[in-house]
């Protein structure tokens, strides 16, 4: 009987000492590339709603109309999943440095802020994922008509295509199942947005 | 063979001398013997029972303090739970960071905010767009975008050199974040977010990156997931 209780007991410290460094069963970590995409990929969508958005509301374009309003609602929506993930795994919204969860990669270029011990400039990070700069922003609140729809989808297309390493990194790196389904989705929406604006920009004479 | 002696009256005898000693006792003197032999014997069993006590009870009470010496260790050694970022919780704590019980609202005009610089309340429909700017903003406009998630960084112009203002900017987010001067503080920097506030004298303070880590975007502002672009961009926007 007391045996029992000692077999019993020990068990009990064990069975603590086993949780310890476990922060749950499957959450990612602080600095899981599920994390850092979470963050990074928030970031990224946050600029496509503020152009599509600006676009929506000028544009005279019916086509260009429909996907503004598409690319803001459905990346605002991804957003949306993108804030609860890091919620539901207990984690900040803030983060380290942008993309230095994306040095582990096999792809051997070190991203900025992972290959050098300087914090990324805003600059620097945004051309690393194909963001607008200001200026570049600046222009297209400030263009109208055809210059706006062109200026855009070239825009656009640079912002889809940047958004891809970073998929790709966390299909590579990341093992929460519904973190790939949705990058996995968002690389093949994004896409097939992609030929559809290099179609856009056929149809309406761009160039550059 | 040695001879034996002359006393003997066995018939045998023996090359083992302790052999040859029993041979050579007498009956009376074999019976002394085994009763002295199996006293040894029984002496022999008692001592080793008595040590068996004192190696189990050693054993026992050894193996009770190692168990209970390893639940407490279970506890005591326990790995801090990991912070929680909910709303109203504690992540991490930061000293010095005061938070309140605004309400949100829409309203027009301007407000008398509790909190210099404000940090929540009643605010207009539209929101300061996030970014640097250069010039002092207007309240009513900046707390909608605290109401966003935004951090709102101001600083005394006349406390922060160029040097450490840089210094603070590289320790911003790229997003959901204003920088503007503010007229009026009582402090170097302060930052706020919706219904918390830090006070602090250096751009080198490590709270900054503390206060961020709990706040930015955190689950206590209304509406996180809104955008911080899109409406009104204030006097002095460099970014």
């Amino acid at each position: 009987m007391l045996i029992a209780v000692a077999v019993a007991a020990l068990a009990f410290a064990v069975g603590r000492f086993s949780t310890f460094g476990s922060s749950g069963p499957l959450a990612p970590a602080n600095d899981s590339a599920e994390a850092g995409f979470a963050r990074d990929m928030q970031v990224h969508h946050a600029q496509a709603v503020e152009m599509a958005m600006e676009l929506y509301r000028k544009t005279e374009d019916e086509d260009l109309r429909a996907l503004s309003y598409d690319i803001a609602t459905g990346q605002s929506a991804q957003r949306g999943e993108m804030f609860d993930w890091l919620v539901q795994w207990g984690l900040p919204q803030a983060g380290g440095p942008p993309m230095a969860w994306m040095s582990g990669t096999g792809d051997g270029h070190g991203h900025g802020g992972a290959a050098s011990d300087e914090p990324m400039t805003d600059a620097e990070m945004r051309e690393a994922m194909g963001m607008a700069s200001d200026e570049e922003l600046a222009r297209l609140r400030a263009a109208e008509g055809l210059d706006a729809d062109c200026l855009f989808t070239e825009l656009m297309i640079r912002h889809h295509e940047g958004a891809i390493p970073m998929v790709d990194a966390v299909l590579e790196l990341g093992s929460e199942p519904r973190v790939l389904a949705v990058a996995e989705s968002m690389k093949v929406a994004q896409t097939a947005e992609i030929d559809a604006m290099k179609a856009v920009q056929a149809r309406l004479g761009c160039t550059g | 063979m040695t001879p034996t002696s002359p006393r003997s009256t066995d018939k045998r005898t023996s090359g083992n001398p302790a052999k040859q000693a029993e041979i050579n006792l007498t009956v009376k003197q074999q019976r002394e013997q085994k009763r002295q032999e199996k006293l040894a014997e029984y002496q022999r069993q008692l001592a080793r029972r008595r040590r068996g006590k004192v190696v189990g009870w050693t054993l026992g009470v050894v193996g009770v303090a190692a168990i209970v010496a390893a639940i407490i260790a279970s506890f005591v050694f326990a790995p801090p739970p990991p912070a929680s970022y909910t709303a109203g919780g504690e992540g991490i704590e930061i000293e010095g960071v005061e938070t309140f019980t605004n309400e949100t609202n829409h309203v027009e005009g301007t407000v008398d905010y509790e909190q210099t610089p404000p940090a929540g309340g009643p605010h207009n429909a539209v929101w300061l767009n996030c970014g640097i700017y250069t010039e002092p903003q207007p309240d009513e406009h900046a707390v909608h975008s605290l109401e966003h998630g935004a951090v709102w960084v101001t600083y005394d112009a006349d406390a922060l050199s160029d040097d450490e203002l840089n210094a603070l900017k590289r320790k911003l987010p790229s997003s959901y974040v204003i920088l503007s001067p503010y007229e009026g503080l009582d402090t170097p920097i302060a930052l706020s977010a919706w219904n918390a506030q830090l006070k602090v004298d250096s751009a080198d303070d490590e709270r900054i990156e503390q206060f961020f880590e709990e706040y930015w975007r955190n689950q206590n502002a209304p509406e996180p997931n809104a955008a911080c672009t899109g409406a009104l961009d204030g006097p002095g926007k460099v970014s």
